[in-house]
């Protein structure tokens, strides 16, 4: 036991040093520098063109910088890997295959010897845990976006991956959907041992308070982290205790006019840009 | 946790309740597909009615063709008692040419969507195959039955390339644009999980292509009936085609008639077959 905690406090996290991307002529991403601790759960929030969903997609390898340096667990990261499960926005199950296959198609990556039964009871425990169990057999087709949503997330953590990247997960979603599946994030999370170092992309500052240990907050054109909020509330996080907690309402203030003066600044700089901003910026408040 | 789950299935009752296997229909796509299974099974009157007209009008010029002694329309009536006699001859006739039509065509299916699959995935494949592709593939195979038929050493072998050519390219390409057009979300998950290009050429690029290719086997399917019976009006001493050739040279226009129809037939068969492997396969198509 001693040892596994010994280990879980050694693992080294993700780290981004001065990254660019540009996509063509136009530059997406400016002098990144980030570190996520092991363990850590990190927010990235910002108005759309922040370049967000960008550097997710540069840390699950689906997208190599411009220039800089990207590492996982100390590795560069020059691809893809199991290592990084990733959960997307819009459901990206295979519609041809049944939600437990789906599932399955990740237990056998992280334990590819298995055999067929054991896989799919591996999935079926899988998305028990995300309150799926009944739904194993169906086909995405047949799911609502939010059970959808939650198989996803199923697949994601039956890769037993170290890091879990998950690109505003819930931005689909109605409200009920959203609060429902933050909660269970929150419990798969918290229950896991030892917790995965999850990076979660979002545009809603009040999601990013409820989930995260710490908030990135990233300004457009072009994408860069313009701030770096620690979220100190203890956890488990109750969401209406949260929510009217003084010192909660105090930062979420303080993150909202940081998107706003960003958004100003580029006003100045460059009215027609700022106007598009502005109205965006008025959507995160 | 319990709460969360309760209401995530209470707000579903109406899709889960319905108890569902693999193998079942699912309640939300029969309504879907309610009206096209009517017309499919027949309860429009509408074509019935068509044929009706279409029968009547064919019957009473036969007649009266015939009675200026003309015999070039044979009325219904004589044409399916040639049928009825002929069946033995063109149900051998079928075999003969499905034992040309179903190893070219075969072939043609699993090089077409193996290439293809592979075209549309690997740079440097596509860049070796499509430029061949554009000039090859509009070539009408039809000219190449003579020569086919001069170069190979049996008939037979000659019409199953002729077959085999006329189904290879639409499948090809089709597959091809399939491969090419998977969508972005479904690479990404291949790669995030891991997938070598194999896996994810069997389980996501061949699957999500499977509507194109289903599209190609149709076009596919089309062109080799009629390269098939063309052939066969060129050389073939059994079959489909060579029964209506054979009935024309004899001024036999009953039972010439009577293999049109049957040929049309089976053709539609086979189409129909085809139409519902696809509509089996892409169930999950919304």
């Amino acid at each position: 036991m001693s040892k596994i905690i010994a280990h879980v406090e050694h693992r080294e996290g993700l780290r981004i040093e001065s990254l660019d991307f540009a996509y063509g002529e136009s530059l997406i991403l400016r002098g990144i520098d980030l570190a996520v601790q092991a363990g850590e759960f990190l927010a990235l929030l910002g108005p759309s063109g922040s370049g967000k969903s960008t550097l997710l997609r540069l840390l699950a390898g689906l997208e190599r910088p411009t220039s800089g340096r990207l590492t996982a667990a100390g590795d560069p990261i020059d691809g893809p890997g199991t290592e990084r499960a990733v959960v997307f926005q819009h459901y990206a199950l295979f519609p041809w295959m049944t939600v437990a296959d789906n599932v399955a198609e990740a237990v056998h990556k992280a334990h590819p010897g298995l055999a067929r039964s054991e896989r799919r009871a591996r999935a079926r425990a899988h998305l028990e845990r995300v309150g799926l169990g009944e739904a194993a057999g169906r086909y995405p087709f047949e799911l609502s976006g939010g059970m959808q949503q939650r198989a996803a997330i199923a697949r994601a953590l039956a890769l037993e991956s170290p890091f879990l990247l998950m690109d505003e997960p819930f931005g689909a979603l109605d409200p009920v959907n959203r609060a429902k599946l933050q909660d269970l994030l929150l419990a798969v999370w918290q229950g896991s041992s030892p917790r995965p170092t999850l990076v979660f992309v979002t545009h809603g500052i009040d999601e990013a308070l409820l989930l995260a240990d710490r908030v990135a907050v990233m300004g457009a054109n072009p994408g860069r982290i313009i701030r770096d909020y620690p979220v100190p509330f203890a956890r488990p996080r109750e969401r209406v205790a949260l929510y009217q907690d003084p010192g909660f309402q105090r930062l979420r203030e303080e993150i909202a006019e940081t998107l706003d003066a960003d958004t100003l600044t580029r006003l100045d700089a460059n009215p027609e840009a700022g106007f598009h901003a502005a109205n965006q910026g008025a959507r995160y408040v | 946790m319990p709460p969360t789950k309760e209401l995530a299935m209470s707000s579903q009752t109406n899709v889960l309740s319905v108890p569902l296997d693999r193998g079942a229909v699912p309640a939300t796509r029969s309504v879907v597909r309610q009206p096209r299974r009517r017309r499919l099974s027949g309860f429009a009157w509408e074509p019935w009615a068509l044929a009706a007209i279409l029968l009547t009008a064919w019957q009473l010029a036969g007649q009266a063709l015939a009675g200026e002694g003309n015999p070039l329309l044979p009325p219904p009536l004589v044409v399916f008692a040639a049928l009825r006699d002929s069946l033995p001859e063109l149900w051998r006739g079928t075999i003969s040419s499905f034992l040309i039509l179903l190893p070219g065509y075969g072939t043609a299916l699993v090089l077409g969507v193996t290439l293809g699959l592979l075209a549309g995935t690997t740079p440097w494949l596509g860049r070796a195959f499509f430029p061949v592709a554009k000039v090859a593939a509009p070539i009408p195979p039809t000219v190449f039955i003579p020569y086919a038929i001069a170069v190979l050493p049996t008939f037979h072998l000659s019409a199953t390339f002729v077959v085999f050519l006329g189904a290879f390219w639409p499948i090809f390409l089709n597959a091809a644009a399939g491969a090419a057009a998977v969508e972005g979300r479904h690479r990404d998950n291949a790669r995030v999980l891991g997938f070598s290009h194999f896996e994810s050429l069997r389980k996501v690029v061949f699957p999500a292509s499977l509507p194109h290719i289903f599209c190609g086997m149709g076009v596919g399917l089309g062109f080799s009936f009629i390269l098939l019976t063309v052939a066969e009006l060129f050389g073939a001493n059994a079959g489909l085609g060579r029964f209506v050739q054979y009935y024309a040279d004899y001024a036999d226009y009953p039972r010439m008639v009577a293999g049109i129809l049957y040929t049309g037939a089976v053709t539609w068969g086979a189409m129909t077959l085809l139409e519902q492997a696809r509509h089996r396969a892409l169930f999950w198509q919304r």
